[in-house]
Order: C-alpha cells, then structure tokens, then sequence
C-alpha cells in the first residue's frame, strides 16, 4: 500500500511538472466529454421529445390491447368490457408506485368521411374527451373552433388535410362511414365539425378524426369493448418496466405493449439516429484520442532516464507500467471532472433555453410518426453521463497501454551516467 | 545452477559486454572476472570509456553480459528476469550516481525513503531512519526541499541517503564525485568510508580521480574492456 502511495503521489507530481501540456491534455479531453454531454443531451432530449409527441397524438407510453392487435389489427379484436374491469384494478393499485398519470380508452378504426365536396379516406379515433384533452396534446394542436366534450355526442375533430379536402370549417356537417364489427354492413353518422386540428404530421393531418367515444363505440357497434387502454405516465423512463409488470400481473389474453412496441416507426427512427450519433461521436473522440495517445507516449519518450532510474531502483515494470497508468488516471480523473461540469453546464443550459433549429427548419417537419419540435430541450440522464466518464476512463486507460508497456521495458540503463 | 562463496558478495566470470553499432562491434567489457567480499570498499578505476558504467550495471543487473556470469550472493543474475532483477535491486542494491539522478517530483526525504517505501517499511521506523541520515549527510533543515532547490552537492548526499537507507549489502556508485567540487567530494568519500567501517556496507565505484583512487581498499583497473590491475591498498587506520 506503501508502495502504491508513492506511485500515485509521483503519477500526480509528475503530471504539474509540464502544467501547460497537462491543461492542454485534460482540456481537450474535457471539451471532447462535454461536448460529447451537450451532443448526447440534445439528441436525447429531441428523441424524448418526438416520444412525448407522439404519445400524445394518440400513442401511449404503456398500452392494454387485445392479444395481436398490434400486429393484427381487426375491428373485432377489442377489450371487453370485463377485461377492461380487470385491467383498471391492477392500474389503480399501480398508479403511485408506477407514477401512472393517465388512463384512456380508446377505440380505432378506417373509414370513410364525405361532405359535399369531396371523400376521403380516414382514421378514426374514438376516445375521451375530458381526459384526453388533459393527457394528449390534440387540444393544444387546435388551429380553429374547440375540442370535444363527452355532451356534445356528434362533435368531431378533423385534422387540416381532411378539412381542406373536404373542405369544411367549424360548425359545418360531414358524413362518416365505417364498417361495424362483426357485420359487413357500412354504418354512417352525421357528425358536425367542432375544431380542426394541425399537428404537423402530414399523414395525420390528412386522415385523423376524433370523435368521442361512446359514439365511436356506437357507430361500430362495439357495445362497451375498446380496442385500447393507454396508460399515460409521469416518468417516460418508466415504460418498460411497467409494461413489464403488465404482462406479468394482467390477465394473458391481453397484450401489454410499451411505447417501444407500440410506435415501432419512432422507435426505428430512434435507433437510426442513435446510430449515426455514435459513428459521429466515436469518429470525434477518436481525434482526441490520438492527441491524448500522442501526448502520453511523448511524456514517457523524454523520460527515458528517469524510468531507467526507477528500474534501478528496483522499481518493477509492474510499478513502472503502473506509474504511466496512474498518470494518465489522473487526467481521466481531471478530465471526466471539469468535462462533466461543462457538460452538464452545457446541458442546463439547453435544457433551460432549449436549442432552436428554427432556422433549418420549421415547426412541420414530422418523422418517424411525429413531428420534430423546432426549438429542443437538452436530457441527460445520469446513466448517459457516467457511460460517458466510463468512457473516457476506459479509452485513457487504452490510450495509456503503449506509454505504460514503454515505461516497464526500461533498458536505458545507459541513459543513467549521462549528465 | 548456484554456486555459493560464504566469503564472496558479487563475482564476476568472463564477463564480456559487446554492442553492436552500425557494422562494428564494441568491446565495452572483455573477458572480466573479480570477487567483492562483503565489507569491501572498491574503486573501479579508468579513463573515460573503459568500460567503468558498463561494468557497474552489469553488476546490478541492469546490463546483461555478452557472455561470462555475475553472481550476487548465490544467485546468477543471468537466471533472474526483470522482475526478479528490480526485487534483487529493492532488497539488497545501492546506487549513487554521477548525476545524481534524483526524483524530482519528491522531496529530499521522499528520496531518501523512497527504497524504504518501497519495501514497505512502517511509517514511523522510515522517519526516523531518514530523518537520522539526512542528518548525519548534513541534510538538516532540508528535508523538503526539491532536487532542483538543492545543489549538486546536497543532491549527491541525498542520493547517498537514499542509496543506504535500506542498508544494502552492496552500493555500487558511478564516478560520485565527479560532479562535486574537492571539499564537498571528500565529505561525500568520508561518508562512504564511515558506513562501509560502521556497518560493514560494500561499496564499488567507479573514478578516474587519483585522489578518490587513495581512499579505496582495493583498486580494479579498466583499460579498453579489461582488467589491467587488481591491487589491494593497506587501510589507513582512521
């Protein structure tokens, strides 16, 4: 222990006897760690909130849908209103320990709108008006007239596309034709328009309408079943796990799907990004690394000397590979500690103020099911900040193998009698 | 493969040590053989080039002969590999060189103790041995400074420190005092003197300083490689 005192003490000394190249070293590394956590931040922050876009647009973070449903589909695979009465206990029992904010029933199916100008194809939405108005965020994407409410029984919702080409404003009636369940017979409804909604995803605005779900139920003769359970939760993070728990404790002839699953699009797109994010990252650290790996192997070359003294000293190459190890530690220590402050500075401040790409592109741009928010708000979750530290350790403690091998060989005994 | 002398501390049997340089072959050490016994206090005499540092690292380990064996003890360095070596430096070598070849990242003390450290000797013995020897090296008072606030003279003695703190059998010393003005030289000599009668150390260094050669017990000449003469000089009574 004695021995690995010294070492470490010599390691840090050594390191302030060339302060300026030491700065340079850790300096560069720490504003590669932080902006590596400003870089990781932002895209976090903006996959996070292309997830909470699109849960909002009628995804969910945790859904209950009949078993294969999601791959399936079908008018007829529903929850009735039994499995529905067994899943609420198990959420209620769930909601404070899960952090699960909003439970909502929903029912889905293709149809057909018409007006006097004009038909189109469409998706309807049947769902809860009150609640729904509170956990998605179709009220916010209002650009004319008013949301739903359960008393207004005919009111509908219409994305921008379909109002345009059906060409309809608020106030004004239009046709909705679906086929009911467990019948081939085309059921339509006389709905009047209430609002009319712009949410900045092409295909949605184009073929979205909301109704109220009692109504929905009705037209596709649903009785009390519902084709969906979405639960809305405090902590996105928490998707999983719940989802997890779901498909342990409910029932197995429902399908418990989280987030992931359930808006597989967004999840690709995610995915893809990431990936691009890494190559980009690892092609950034992978410049600094050779910085680092060159300024290591410089400081044990001009050493040669007092490695040989070490090894006369009966400094082991054990000893002596550790010393250069110790070294580079210590700028990981440096490094991964004013990095991180930066960084998380960094983040703060995004996280605050947000990131406006406005000037590349508008509030419009949608992918991967969800519209790409202009101005992006920084997350960073601790796992991503000590992955980062873990990385730059692991990569200094890489970049150290070569000096650290150097500086064990020894054989400069010759260097010793030199003046 | 051992061959034991209880009288014998080092022996040397046909060393030679040959480099290669470019195309030609450079003798460093030809053919040399000598026994130290334990409490000896040897001077490896010279002129620049004669194989004096090469003679001394072959000794300690540092070098590896051509051919020829180097035994410490009972134990032939040639069996020994580089961790065994740097043990074999830990626990029973000194060195004091030229250039004093201090760590410059540590204090005097830290210098001193650093072998004691390195052993693992327990705090409070460690202090107090060093503090002892800083003292007796005229060292006082100095114990924090750092190699570069020392002069050349007070580095050699803390190298000297260093060297005997852990009381090895041998301390092998290259040319101590050729870096050192005449009065801090002889002070340094004296010092070598003492600990070799006082605690019976083994001491080889090298010089091409006549007056540094009177203080020696015994004399080793090196011309080109070779052993010229080996005398052994009367001790002066002290």
């Amino acid at each position: 222990m004695k021995a690995f005192n010294i070492i470490m003490i010599i390691a840090w000394r050594n390191l302030w006897r060339n302060r300026r190249r030491t700065v340079l070293t850790a300096g560069t590394v720490s504003l590669g760690l932080g902006l590596l956590l400003v870089f990781l931040g932002i895209g976090d922050g903006s996959h996070r909130q292309m997830i909470q876009g699109a849960v909002g647009l009628g995804g969910a973070h945790v859904a209950v849908q009949a078993r294969e449903y999601q791959t399936r589909g079908g008018i007829e695979r529903t929850l009735s209103n039994s499995q529905v009465a067994r899943v609420s206990p198990w959420v209620e029992s769930q909601r404070d320990g899960l952090g699960i904010s909003y439970v909502l029933r929903r029912v889905f199916a293709a149809g057909l709108a018409s007006s006097a100008d004009g038909a189109t194809g469409i998706r309807l939405i049947g769902l809860e008006p009150e609640p729904e108005k509170a956990a998605s965020v179709f009220d916010e994407k209002l650009v004319r007239g008013k949301f739903l409410t359960s008393a207004e029984e005919t009111g509908a919702v219409i994305g921008e596309g379909v109002a345009r080409k059906l060409e309809l404003e608020p106030g004004e009636k239009f046709v909705l034709m679906a086929q009911a369940a467990g019948s081939a017979e085309i059921e339509s409804l006389l709905l009047r328009v209430t609002g009319i909604m712009r949410t900045g995803v092409e295909d949605f605005d184009q073929a979205t309408v909301l109704i109220p779900l009692s109504t929905a139920q009705e037209l596709l003769r649903l009785g009390d079943s519902v084709h969906q359970v979405a639960i809305m939760l405090n902590q996105l993070d928490n998707s999983e796990a719940v989802a997890r728990l779901g498909r342990q404790e409910l029932p197995a002839d429902v399908e418990v799907l989280s987030w992931l699953e359930l808006m597989p699009e967004l999840r690709d797109f995610i995915k893809i990004d990431d990936g691009g994010s890494y190559v980009f990252n690892s092609l950034f650290f992978l410049i600094i690394a050779f910085l680092v790996a060159n300024t290591l192997l410089m400081s044990v070359l001009e050493r040669r000397r007092e490695f040989a003294l070490l090894d006369a000293l009966g400094f082991t190459p054990t000893r002596r590979f550790l010393l250069v190890i110790l070294e580079a530690s210590w700028i990981a220590v440096l490094s991964v500690a004013v990095g991180t402050a930066l960084g998380y500075a960094g983040h703060l401040y995004f996280y605050h103020k947000g990131l406006p790409l406005d000037v590349f592109y508008s509030s419009e741009v949608s992918a991967g099911g969800t519209v790409i928010d202009p101005i992006i708000y920084s997350y960073l979750s601790w796992r991503r900040i000590a992955g980062a530290a873990g990385l730059v350790f692991a990569l200094t403690f890489l970049l150290a193998l070569l000096p650290a091998w150097r500086g064990a060989k020894g054989q400069d005994a010759h260097l010793l009698g030199q003046a | 493969m051992s061959n034991s002398n209880s009288e014998s501390l080092l022996r040397l049997e046909g060393v030679s040590r040959h480099y290669v340089q470019g195309d030609q072959v450079v003798c460093a050490l030809e053919n040399v053989s000598f026994t130290a016994t334990r409490g000896e206090f040897i001077a490896i005499a010279g002129p620049s080039g004669s194989g004096k540092t090469t003679l001394l690292n072959v000794c300690a380990g540092l070098d590896h002969p051509t051919s020829g064996k180097v035994w410490l003890g009972n134990r032939d360095l040639s069996e020994l590999n580089r961790h065994q070596l740097a043990r074999l430096r830990l626990e029973e070598i000194g060195f004091i060189f030229q250039s004093f070849n201090l760590i410059p990242v540590l204090s005097a003390e830290e210098n001193a103790e650093f072998i004691l450290l390195l052993r693992g000797v327990p705090d409070r013995e460690r202090r107090e041995k060093v503090g002892a020897l800083l003292k007796e090296v005229g060292l006082e008072g100095m114990e924090h400074r750092r190699p570069g606030q020392l002069s050349g003279g007070q580095q050699q003695r803390v190298a000297v420190a260093r060297a005997i703190a852990a009381e090895p059998k041998l301390v092998l010393a290259d040319e101590p005092t050729a870096n050192l003005d005449t009065d801090t030289a002889f002070s340094l000599l004296n010092l070598m003197e003492r600990l070799n009668r006082e605690h019976g150390t083994t001491f080889l260094f090298s010089t091409h300083d006549p007056r540094v050669m009177q203080r020696a017990h015994r004399i080793i000449h090196l011309l080109d490689g070779r052993i010229e003469s080996d005398q052994r000089v009367a001790v002066p009574q002290m």
